[in-house]
């Protein structure tokens, strides 16, 4: 059984929660974030990262700033809003229940 | 050795090899295709743009200027498929789900409305007889041995491949220009799909520079490109029209400056095409005569006609050379004479009207085979047409 494609829908609906995440932590650009990812099995691509950013952008659960580099042009470093951290609280929470769904249900 | 394209990603260049530049273009047009209808497309492009020109600067250094079509793959391979609206989110999946197909037809829709228009030649160079095997190859984009191997199947076990061969060789133009040559196989409109592609994507890059300078340095930056790749097009498309001449030219002995050397050669390459053709006469009158050519005698199951069309086979397969030696002295001495083909196809009309005459007045089998042709195109009519409605 091919895990990765079974579980496909599951990786892609729970991407933006660990971006979500991973920004929380720290301000970062795109490349740390597909860094971070990438040991995992939520490992991405650019192509898919931006537009989803751009897409969490718009529903104001983050926000970014353009920062200078030492090597380059300038880069966006992303952050939470206000209500991205709202939001991460709340997937937390329900992330928390459903791991504890997962336990006990089948458990004498 | 490859050709070099700058490109501009975010307002730095970049020099690409031309063909790397044809994939990231792809990629690019593929990007902005996926993203039709998100309100943040320009921004996307420009993020994916910036990552492509991060992972481009991290390959070149002070000796390596050029990032190369294998590094280019590789970047694209990185980056991934630009996922749209409805690939990142999944919430939004009813009206993604309806999106999407949109999109596709649209892009199916894109593709057929420029399809290249095609158009069916008869095409000289590297012909066998007339060219009507090679400008239907160039059409259908077969290869040309399998289309000639369906003309001598259809010839042995219908005995209508000759005939719509000639039929064919008759009626097609002959591709002279190298323009016509590209439009047998549709690479002309090709050109013009890839030039309406680039400036789509010139607009889409002109988008994202504010600042005046950078726009106008991109605009001819943009319009220097063009230039180079359509001239480099013609030469190539120039170049290959004049391989075969060049090919043969040597051939003909050095080209020399002295008009009689030349006109010897010609003289000599007419006498002995001549040669051969009386041959070749001789040979069929001789088969039809005795059913046997220089002591070879035709096989009994095979008929009269079709041992002559093998003759005239192995002529033009014999003297195939030799017109191509006479035409690349002709073409390098008087430049090209216009009445040449026409005046060929008459010459070669009369042949076959004279051939046929004569095989009808000597031979009865002939005979009975040309009263028996119109029946025998009409069954072969309703063969193909059997055929076609089967499918």
């Amino acid at each position: 059984m091919d895990f990765n494609e079974k579980f496909a829908p599951i990786t892609k609906g729970l991407l933006e929660f660990l971006v979500l995440k991973i920004i929380a932590g720290d301000k970062v650009y795109v490349p740390d974030i597909l860094q971070q990812l990438s040991a995992t099995e939520f490992a991405t691509q650019e192509g898919t990262l931006y537009p989803l950013l751009s897409k969490m952008r718009r529903e104001q659960l983050v926000d970014y700033e353009w920062k200078e580099s030492e090597s380059g042009p300038p880069r966006k470093y992303y952050e939470l809003t206000a209500k991205g951290r709202a939001q991460l609280r709340e997937t937390m929470e329900f992330w928390q229940q459903i791991n504890e769904t997962v336990k006990s249900l089948g458990k004498k | 050795m490859n050709r070099v394209i700058t490109i501009n990603l975010n307002g730095v260049a970049y020099q690409l090899e031309e063909s790397g530049y044809e994939q990231l273009r792809a990629y690019l047009d593929h990007a902005a295709r996926s993203l039709e209808g998100n309100p943040d497309k320009d921004e996307i492009l420009a993020d994916i743009e910036q990552a492509i020109a991060d992972k481009f600067r991290a390959l070149l250094g002070a000796y390596k200027t050029v990032v190369s079509t294998k590094e280019v793959a590789e970047v694209i391979t990185q980056m991934g498929p630009v996922q749209g609206a409805g690939g990142a989110a999944p919430e939004a999946t009813p009206a993604a789900a309806g999106g999407k197909p949109a999109d596709s037809a649209q892009a199916a829709s894109d593709a057929g409305t420029s399809r290249p228009p095609r158009r069916l030649y008869k095409i000289n160079d590297g012909a066998m007889f007339a060219g009507v095997c090679n400008g239907l190859s160039a059409y259908l984009n077969i290869d040309v041995s399998f289309i000639r191997i369906g003309f001598v199947l259809l010839t042995i076990f219908w005995g209508t491949g000759a005939l719509v061969y000639l039929v064919l060789a008759f009626i097609l133009p002959e591709a002279r220009t190298p323009e016509e040559k590209a439009a047998a196989s549709g690479a002309a409109a090709t050109t013009e799909e890839f030039i309406r592609r680039a400036k789509a994507g010139y607009y889409e890059g002109m988008k994202h520079f504010n600042d005046r300078d950078a726009r106008r340095e991109w605009k001819r930056k943009f319009r220097q490109e063009m230039r180079d790749w359509k001239h480099g097009f013609r030469r190539q498309m120039a170049g290959n029209a004049a391989q075969w001449q060049q090919h043969w030219a040597p051939a003909g002995g050095p080209p020399s400056d002295h008009w009689a050397s030349v006109g010897l050669t010609l003289t000599i390459l007419t006498w002995t095409r001549l040669l051969c053709l009386a041959l070749a006469f001789y040979a069929a009158f001789s088969l039809v005569t005795h059913g046997a050519v220089f002591g070879l005698a035709l096989p009994t199951d095979i008929p009269v006609w079709l041992g002559i069309v093998g003759i005239f086979f192995v002529y033009h397969f014999l003297t195939w050379p030799l017109k191509m030696m006479h035409r690349s002295i002709r073409h390098a001495h008087w430049g090209y004479r216009r009445l040449a083909g026409p005046l060929d196809g008459i010459v070669w009309l009369a042949f076959l009207v004279v051939m046929v005459w004569t095989a009808d007045h000597y031979s009865p089998a002939f005979h009975t085979w040309l009263q028996d042709l119109p029946p025998s195109i009409h069954r072969g009519m309703a063969e193909v047409k059997e055929w076609m409605a089967r499918r």
